[in-house]
């Protein structure tokens, strides 16, 4: 369909090129009809918005949102994995699965990128492509929502994909969450949220979490989400 | 039944269990493993390493899927070590075990970056203008333009931009500033080439092929250590970590080597089981001092003290009252000890003076040439005077015959004849006279935070002398420097007079009871640390080491610190012995195929001599911090200076050293040089003549002299490999005012000379009410993280990281040349170093058209050190400015050098070796060697160029790979060939066959690709003063001590004496105790702004990390959640509760400098009175707004300012001779304090910028 790839453009950086194209993105949006009405004028707010800008201003402040630490990352795997060793695994296994389906990655990004895989989806069947983003979509509300706080009529991109794939269980939590960061990346609860609990030295908690109790009892695997983004198991967090 | 039938003969049940039930075996379903075993799998592995600052160079395993780093893991292959010594493996560090995540995080840069506001103005002026550099002209000399992106400068307005259209703006920025203000104000700041040398050398090399200024960093970084010049005539060389194990007594002393030596420290840690007895000396109860057999813990800042009164024992027990054959001989034939030293009379008393020179006697005892410049002994028994080889007026200028006679052979050079030197005149004087020496302890200008004690600022002591007539009828008192060494160490002799001690309990400088009240460490601990060492030394004759390190060189007096230590170690013979000697690691990562490296990071293939400046100057100057210098030379004088021969200020001194030839400049002069030769070439005249002339008559000045002049700054600057404004920009809030301009993102809270009633201001510089703010029109930076540096900056390109390129790596800290290599294609847009540079050079090729072609340049260079020229003023200071002396280039002010630059042809030049290599050769530290062979042989291997023009024939240097082999086919340390030429060409100076270190590796070569497949160890080299060999480890000295080849200083020898008259007058011709300076920085602000909250002040401390290597990994999520994960500052339990401070509360630190927002740690490690926090914690994670500044918080260096020390500043004088990073100014920064109380607010600064400030003084 289309539309992702309307979305996957509006979700790039802003260039002279995307810029021209702007006027004919509504069309494509209106005809497809994937994104539902009150969602679509959302859309066109931002497409709008950003027909008004100045390209040098719109890409400022694209960089200022996305460019520039954690929070708004549009790399999924930055919010799953982070720093960890499982980021190299997770972006193998999803080039992987383009390859699977015909498609080498032409271009130097990561396999992860957003509108990468908004383009990636939007040349496969619908059905496959909101299984798919479904599985994203934790991380995408996530992100939408810290938008949201924020003001910026970008979280429309990520909203359409919602009303596309269905708000993941923990919506409401990850709003939560996103709320309760703050306007800043630096946090004023940062202490509450990163407090960790009290050790103590007993016989019990000694025991607990050395071991190989949760790995052995269980066939369920650590991350390997398709696009890498299934975190199906409570798999032995001593492991992790 | 029986056993039989009941038993299982076959078979045992399935459940058995093992180690007394503690083992079971079982038999679940084990498929859950196999996810851990995909993780494992991979294409291919690489070996890298990581281009950090850290002297680490460990070989690491890159782990490669589908084209993306997956992880990396240690390797372990490094050639063995010998028989009976651990091996290097592993090496590494938490830190590079997490590199590999910075390639595709968020952090990572991944297009270039312009500041939006730049790129419109330059669009519009591009569409105007046509040309570009006439667009960047119309941009940078419209005021309203500048400031409309400088001031934003800090504030983001960041757009990606296109390489090509960046980089034409960037050549056409370098293009406009030459023909406008001329080559030297475009300056460059990269530093410790070592770690990544090709990327290093991308940038110098095109700077130096455009003429522009590459600045020093080991000087700036304060890692210089000013006492291994002033001692050895050398920068730093050191053991290789595997030494210490084959030490027997190691002192960790201001160095943390668990923390911050991570891969070198099991050598430390495994020699103990072999003995080896570990003292440390450090005032917390760092990582380090739980390895500690003995720890001390002297009050910060005092180190020296504690030295000194080591080495009063040592001396007392060792060469006065006790003996050792083996010290005895070694100070007499290795160092100073036994040379003669004439005293002079000033205000009525005698004081030690210059070194009695061969000059002094009516022949010059036969000495046609340099007799000013050889020093003189008596010989034992005899008393007759000796001229003893070795000192520096043999090294240059004799001819073919007398050749020969530069080494420590213990001659007479008039006969030949051996002789043994008298150390002493103790048993045989004419006369003992009272000399005075200067006492600095009493506290009379120091900060009022440390022990004083109230003994005289002049101490005078009975001194055995001899009369001799000199050559100009002069009567004069001689006496050695062992004798003077011993009386400065306050040593009763049985000559009587005062301010001598016979018991250690005698309370008088330099006894360890005196020492107690200033440095808190009791006696008989600091007592038996000396005896030990000293015995230890003698019994294995000098397998005794001091570990040393930034806890003692980053203060103001640093020298004194260092020089203490070193003198222990040179009365102990230590020095240039195996497991012994001084290992000083800070900051030093040893550039080891350095003089191959030479032409291609200078571009000396093409042009010599490059442009070179001292950063500390140079950014003391540019960013105007001397227009806040309160410290007054009165304050550091010695009390038996004249005062009227040292008057100015800091500033004054520099400006003269620069006229003088001594420290470089830059820019260099007050107009554009390319215009100077123009005119002077106009006028007929010879383009020197010409600037000698300017210069006398006034037309002509030193950039320096006026440095807010529209000519006479800085105006294009590249920072790469570095992170100035994150890490080591001392002075952080000035750099943000006056070098970019950053107007409401500064935090400077003091006034300047000017705004300050009762301030005197500087008598060689011009005072301007307004400085400049925004000094710089283009700031580019090469990172791969967004720094603090890049926040700043107005271009930010994203280089490749450490798995991304092709680069070489060495390191001091083992003997292995190591690569780095690009296991994965540069991520996104990112490009390696070497091919930025390369874009730019094309580019500006490109835009040279219509503005410049091939031009004329004047280059001043100072006297340099390893050159015939550093034997300039022999016996005293002569001024020409004053009218004292004629200016002379080279002699009694810098040299002069026209240069042609054939601007249109960087880039041709930039990608080939230029035919310098054949008709000049190469060569390094004072001796020269032929390379026409490898030039040709280099020729073969990259190919020559074939497109017509300058390079055509010439050996291409295209890819990095090409400037790897470039490097190691020039170097002897990877070209056995031209380790014999090299030991050679210096045998022919020493007089003495050296050839044989190298002989047996004679064939070997060293290709990058060798590297790929095992690190390699290093060949011999004269560049070095230690050796690599299947029998000793390397060790600084070592061939010095072995091999009779002497030290680079004026006599030859290591030198516990400094005989200039700078040093004379700042009392630092022998080493004494100084306490730290006053910065007074905290009494005009403190209690000023109130916040409702108590206010302390405490020292400010700022040693390397954990986690991370400066600023690098301290943004990265791993090291973050392993520390607190932001700024933090360590404070004493019993300082907290004055401030009422709980652990982890927000606090603010803050001076007149600026402020910086933290947490506080609460420990039991850290003394009263001392904050520490680690360097370098930018101000990207977690920093909120300060309520001093209303900005945000600062790093660590907002609350510092650059304060220069004169004596650095001394040049043409033998081993006091400026050299890039050999010696110069340097940036203090320890002596500082701040104000420590708890935020009352935590403000995030959250949306729009907000100015909560109350008042900012000065503004």
């Amino acid at each position: 369909m289309l539309t992702f790839k309307v979305l996957s453009l509006l979700l790039r950086y802003p260039s002279e090129e995307i810029h021209a194209a702007l006027r004919e993105m509504p069309a494509v949006l209106e005809e497809e009809q994937l994104v539902p009405a009150p969602r679509r004028k959302a859309l066109l707010a931002l497409i709008g918005e950003l027909q008004g800008m100045d390209v040098i201003a719109a890409q400022e402040r694209y960089g200022e949102l996305f460019d520039r630490g954690r929070k708004l990352s549009l790399h999924i795997f930055e919010h799953t994995h982070g720093e960890s060793r499982d980021r190299g695994p997770a972006m193998v296994q999803l080039m992987n699965n383009y390859q699977e389906c015909g498609f080498e990655l032409a271009a130097r990004e990561l396999p992860d990128y957003v509108p990468l895989v908004l383009e990636f989806l939007a040349e496969r069947p619908l059905e496959e492509a909101t299984e798919m983003l479904g599985e994203a979509m934790p991380v995408l509300t996530l992100v939408a929502a810290r938008l949201h706080e924020r003001g910026s009529r970008y979280a429309a991109v990520l909203d359409a994909l919602e009303a596309i794939a269905g708000a993941p269980d923990a919506a409401d939590e990850l709003r939560r969450k996103a709320a309760e960061e703050g306007p800043d990346e630096a946090i004023i609860n940062m202490d509450k949220i990163w407090e960790e609990e009290a050790i103590t030295f007993t016989h019990e908690s000694a025991l607990e979490g050395c071991g190989n109790n949760g790995a052995a009892t269980t066939l369920e695997q650590p991350v390997q989400w398709d696009i890498g983004l299934r975190r199906t198991t409570t798999a032995p967090d001593s492991n992790r | 039944m029986s056993q039989i039938l009941k038993r299982l003969t076959y078979f045992k049940r399935e459940r058995t269990s093992f180690s007394g039930e503690h083992g079971i075996l079982t038999t679940d379903d084990r498929a859950w493993e196999d996810s851990y075993r995909q993780r494992q799998q991979h294409d291919k592995i690489v070996r890298s390493t990581h281009g950090v600052n850290c002297t680490g160079g460990c070989s690491w395993k890159i782990y490669v899927k589908n084209g993306l780093v997956t992880w990396e893991i240690q390797q372990t292959d490094y050639p063995r070590t010998r028989p009976d010594m651990p091996n290097h493996e592993p090496r590494g560090c938490p830190r590079g075990a997490s590199y590999s995540w910075y390639l595709y995080s968020a952090n990572r840069l991944k297009y270039p970056l312009i500041r939006g506001r730049l790129l419109r103005l330059w669009r519009k002026a591009r569409e105007q203008h046509g040309d570009p550099v006439t667009a960047w002209g119309s941009i940078v000399e419209d005021p309203d333009k500048g400031k409309e992106y400088k001031s934003k400068r800090g504030m983001g307005g960041f757009v990606r931009g296109d390489w090509e259209e960046v980089t034409e703006l960037v050549a056409a920025a370098n293009v406009y500033t030459i023909k406008k203000y001329g080559p030297d104000r475009v300056a460059g700041f990269s530093p410790i080439p070592a770690m990544s040398m090709i990327s290093y050398a991308a940038g110098t090399r095109y700077l130096s092929l455009i003429g522009g200024v590459c600045l020093s960093f080991y000087d700036w970084y304060c890692d210089l250590p000013p006492a291994s010049p002033q001692t050895w005539g050398e920068q730093t060389d050191v053991p290789e970590s595997a030494d210490w194990y084959n030490s027997a007594f190691i002192i960790m002393w201001g160095s943390n080597v668990p923390q911050t030596r991570s891969p070198d420290a099991h050598f430390m840690t495994e020699v103990r089981y072999r003995g080896t007895k570990t003292v440390v000396v450090s005032p917390d109860y760092s990582e380090g001092s739980k390895f500690a057999d003995i720890w001390l813990h002297p009050k910060q800042g005092t180190d020296a003290a504690v030295a000194m009164a080591m080495g009063h024992v040592i001396l007392r027990e060792w060469h006065l009252d006790g003996t050792s054959e083996y010290f005895d001989s070694y100070v007499r034939q290795y160092t100073d000890m036994p040379m003669l030293v004439k005293l002079e009379k000033q205000n009525g008393r005698w004081v030690p003076g210059r070194y009695l020179r061969a000059s002094d006697f009516s022949d010059g005892l036969g000495q046609k040439n340099n007799p000013e410049w050889k020093t003189i002994a008596l010989e034992e028994g005899s008393d007759d005077f000796v001229l003893p080889h070795g000192s520096i007026g043999f090294r240059w200028g004799e001819d073919r015959k007398r050749k020969g006679r530069w080494n420590l052979e213990p001659k007479d050079a008039r006969d030949g004849k051996e002789r043994k030197l008298r150390l002493t005149l103790l048993d045989k004087h004419d006369d003992a006279v009272p000399v005075a020496f200067p006492y600095f302890g009493g506290g009379e200008q120091a900060s009022k935070h440390w022990s004083h004690t109230q003994h005289e600022a002049i101490l005078e002591r009975v001194v055995p002398v001899r009369k001799i007539t000199l050559a100009d009828g002069e009567e004069a008192l001689v006496t050695t420097v062992f004798d003077l060494s011993c009386a400065n160490y306050g040593l009763d002799r049985g000559l009587g007079g005062e301010n001598v001690a016979a018991d250690f309990d005698d309370d008088l400088p330099y006894t360890p009871a005196w020492q107690e009240r200033i440095t808190g460490v009791p006696r008989d601990r600091l007592i038996t640390v000396a005896r030990q060492f000293a015995e230890n030394a003698h019994k294995t004759h000098g397998k005794s080491m001091v570990i040393i390190g930034a806890g003692m060189n980053h203060w103001y007096h640093m020298d004194m610190n260092y020089r203490g230590v070193i003198n222990m170690l040179m009365m102990c013979g230590c020095i240039g012995q195996s497991g012994g000697g001084w290992a000083h690691y800070v900051g030093q990562e040893k550039l080891r195929p350095q003089t191959g490296w030479l032409p291609l990071a200078f571009a000396l293939d093409w042009a010599r001599p490059p442009r070179q400046m001292n950063s500390t100057s140079f950014f003391y100057m540019h960013s105007s911090q001397w227009r806040y210098e309160k410290l007054k030379i009165s304050e550091i004088l010695s009390p038996l200076a004249d005062p009227a021969q040292f008057t100015g200020s800091v500033v004054d001194y520099n400006v003269r050293a620069e006229r003088m030839g001594w420290l470089p400049s830059a820019p260099q002069l007050s107009r554009n040089p390319l215009e100077i030769v123009r005119d002077a070439t106009a006028a007929g005249v010879d383009p020197k003549e010409y600037v000698v002339q300017g210069l006398k008559d006034g037309s002509l000045g030193f950039a320096s002299e006026d440095p807010d002049a529209p000519n006479n700054y800085p105006r294009n600057i590249f920072i790469w490999r570095s992170n100035l404004l994150g890490a080591s920009g001392k002075g952080h809030e000035y750099f943000l005012k006056y070098f970019m301009g950053a107007e409401s993102q500064h935090g400077v809270l003091g006034l300047d000379l000017g705004k300050d009633e009762g301030e005197v201001k500087p008598e060689e510089v011009v005072w301007r009410e307004r400085a400049v703010e925004g000094k710089l029109d283009l700031m580019c930076t090469l990172d791969f993280r967004m720094s603090t540096t890049c926040l700043y900056s107005d271009v930010v390109l994203p280089t490749a990281t450490w798995y991304e390129k092709d680069d070489l790596n060495t390191t001091d800290m083992h003997p292995f040349i190591h690569p780095l290599s690009k296991a994965v294609d540069p991520a996104w847009e990112s490009r390696s170093d070497w091919d930025i540079y390369k874009t730019i050079a094309r580019k500006f090729s490109e835009v040279t058209q219509g503005h410049l072609g091939v031009e004329k340049d004047i280059v001043t260079v100072p006297i340099l050190h390893d050159s015939p020229g550093e034997l300039a003023q022999p016996l005293d200071v002569k001024e020409w400015k004053k009218g004292e002396c004629e200016p002379i280039p080279g002699k009694t002010m810098p040299n002069l050098a026209v240069i042609e630059r054939d601007y249109p042809n960087t880039y041709r030049k930039f990608t080939s070796l230029g035919p310098l290599m054949d008709t000049l050769g190469n060569g390094g530290k004072g001796i020269t060697w032929k390379t026409e062979e490898e030039v040709q042989k280099l020729g073969a291997l990259n190919k020559t160029v074939d497109i017509e023009g300058v390079s055509q024939g010439r050996p291409r240097i295209d890819s990095p790979i090409d400037a790897c082999e470039t490097i190691l086919m020039l170097a002897p340390e990877t070209n056995g060939e031209v380790a014999v030429k090299a030991w050679a060409a210096l045998s022919k100076i020493t007089g003495r066959d050296h050839t044989h270190l190298a002989r047996p590796k004679q064939d070997e070569k060293i290709r990058f690709r060798d590297l790929l497949a095992q690190p390699r160890k290093i060949i011999s080299s004269p560049t070095w003063s230690g050796l690599e060999s299947e029998h000793v480890s390397y060790n600084a000295g070592y061939t010095n001590v072995h091999e009779l080849i002497p030290w680079r200083t004026l006599s030859g020898r290591q030198q516990f004496y400094q005989d200039h008259p700078w040093m004379r007058g700042f009392g630092e011709d022998l080493c004494v105790y100084k306490p730290p300076v006053d910065t007074k920085t905290i009494a005009p602000i403190k209690g000023h702004h109130p916040n409702g909250n108590p206010e302390i002040v405490l020292n400010f401390i700022t040693p390397h990390q954990k986690w991370g290597i400066h600023s690098t990994y301290t943004d990265n999520l791993i090291m973050l959640t392993l520390s607190r994960g932001g700024p933090i500052i360590w404070m004493s339990e019993v300082d907290a509760k004055k401030a009422d401070i709980e652990d982890n509360d927000w606090i603010e630190a803050y001076n007149i400098n600026g402020a910086i927002t933290a947490r506080s740690v609460v420990s039991q490690r850290i003394p009263e009175g001392m904050a520490m926090m680690y360097h370098a914690q930018e101000k990207l994670v977690h920093t909120p707004g300060s309520e001093m500044t209303g900005r945000r918080g600062g790093i660590h260096n907002s609350v510092t300012r650059t304060v220069l020390k004169p004596t650095h500043m001394i040049g043409g004088y033998a081993q006091l001779s400026w050299g890039f990073n050999y010696y110069g100014t340097v940036g203090s920064n320890r002596d500082e304090f701040i104000i420590v109380r708890r935020m009352d607010k935590v403000d995030w600064l959250a949306g729009a910028p907000r100015h909560i400030l109350t008042k900012v003084e000065g503004e």
